[in-house]
């Protein structure tokens, strides 16, 4: 009788485990959705339906169109994006990315931007990742007083090249990406 | 908002358009609350076209990365810390892909621990770089800034055409521009730290 109990326990206990589990995976998903996601949703939503009903829409699309849909135009945005001093203050929460990429998307939508722009867009718009956040995710990572000093300017330097590279790397990766639909 | 629009409906119905001041507030009214009927549509073909998906695949990969356990990547970690040229592909590729899809913004950069000074700062930029490629097939990484990569799906949606193509290119490219991002950086540094001792 003990060993059966035992082994009763002992699948009991793995069964309520994995149920624990997946139960807690669930809840810290809710968690992660109404705190981050459904309130970014009805912030962009808005945004969108503000482009969409009035003529802000046309105006961002006669300014973002030039730039935007050629490889030129995307390099600028990319450096603009990179420079060191400005990095850090588009970085925060990548909420200009954010906007930013809904903007395009409404324009792609719309047929101003090519679609196989999509692609280098996501790279042009987003040199700046990370870098307001730069102490403290080497902080993360234990790093010294010293590194921290030598590792901030080394980031933002580097986007100045890495930016750009990464845009142009991703126009030629682009090639085939939704072709036909031209 | 729908109470709204069903008394205008009523107007048009009954009486002509109306005119002068009055009319204008009226059209005025109408221009404002479009605006933000418009929102809600989008805001529910939002919350009916991806939610659904991106909370059931959530709730899989955190239950998958409570099982398999955080700890069990610190191998990898030490790994990538080994000097030689064979190894910057792991530190730069491999790390941040593990660390972000098991770990996912912003503790991923708490791998960065497990090397040397000297490395530091290009992982971090590594890690960084990468929480935004792999949104389109991991959402979970970063969930809170989604809309990088889905602002700009959404346009490709509306034209029909799948985002699985765009999706797969995005983290490939992704793991391209990390891996000479780490390999920059970590040059940079090298030559700030010569420059700074001397």
């Amino acid at each position: 009788m003990g060993g059966i109990s035992a082994v009763l326990t002992k699948i009991g206990r793995s069964v309520g485990g994995v149920v624990g589990t997946l139960y807690q995976a669930g809840r810290d998903t809710v968690d992660t959705v109404i705190r981050n996601v459904i309130p970014f949703m009805a912030f962009i939503s808005f945004i969108i339906g503000l482009i969409l009903t009035t003529g802000i829409g046309d105006w961002i699309a006669t300014g973002i169109k030039g730039s935007a849909s050629s490889l030129p135009g995307l390099l600028l945005i990319s450096l603009v994006c990179a420079l060191p001093v400005l990095s850090p203050l588009l970085g925060p929460g990548a909420v200009i990315a954010q906007i930013v990429g809904t903007l395009l998307g409404v324009e792609i939508g719309k047929g101003n931007i090519p679609a196989q722009y999509a692609l280098p867009a996501l790279f042009a718009i987003n040199p700046q990742v990370g870098c307001d956040f730069i102490p403290v995710g080497l902080a993360l990572g234990e790093a010294e007083p010293e590194t921290v000093e030598v590792g901030v300017p080394a980031v933002l330097f580097s986007r100045l090249v890495t930016g750009p590279l990464s845009v142009v790397i991703a126009y030629f990766a682009s090639f085939g990406l939704y072709s036909s639909s031209n | 908002m729908n109470l709204l629009s069903v008394g205008y409906r009523l107007a048009e119905v009954t009486v002509d358009k109306p005119t002068g001041i009055l009319g204008a507030l009226a059209t005025a009214a109408e221009d404002f609350i479009k605006v933000f009927n418009k929102g809600g549509e989008v805001l529910l073909s939002l919350m009916g076209g991806i939610l659904p998906t991106l909370v059931v695949l959530l709730t899989a990969v955190n239950a998958l990365v409570r099982i398999i356990g955080p700890e069990k990547i610190e191998n990898l970690g030490k790994a990538a810390a080994r000097p030689g040229i064979q190894w910057y592909p792991v530190r730069y590729i491999v790390l941040p892909f593990v660390a972000v899809f098991v770990l996912t913004n912003p503790m991923a950069y708490t791998m960065g621990r497990f090397l040397p000074e000297r490395y530091k700062p290009a992982f971090y930029d590594s890690a960084v770089s990468f929480v935004h490629p792999i949104l389109g097939i991991f959402p979970h990484a970063n969930p809170g800034e989604l809309f990088v990569y889905v602002g700009i799906a959404t346009g490709i949606t509306q034209l029909g055409l799948g985002l699985g193509d765009l999706a797969v290119r995005y983290l490939l490219v992704g793991l391209v521009v990390i891996f000479i991002r780490g390999i920059v950086t970590e040059w940079i540094t090298a030559r700030m730290m010569a420059k700074k001792e001397a």
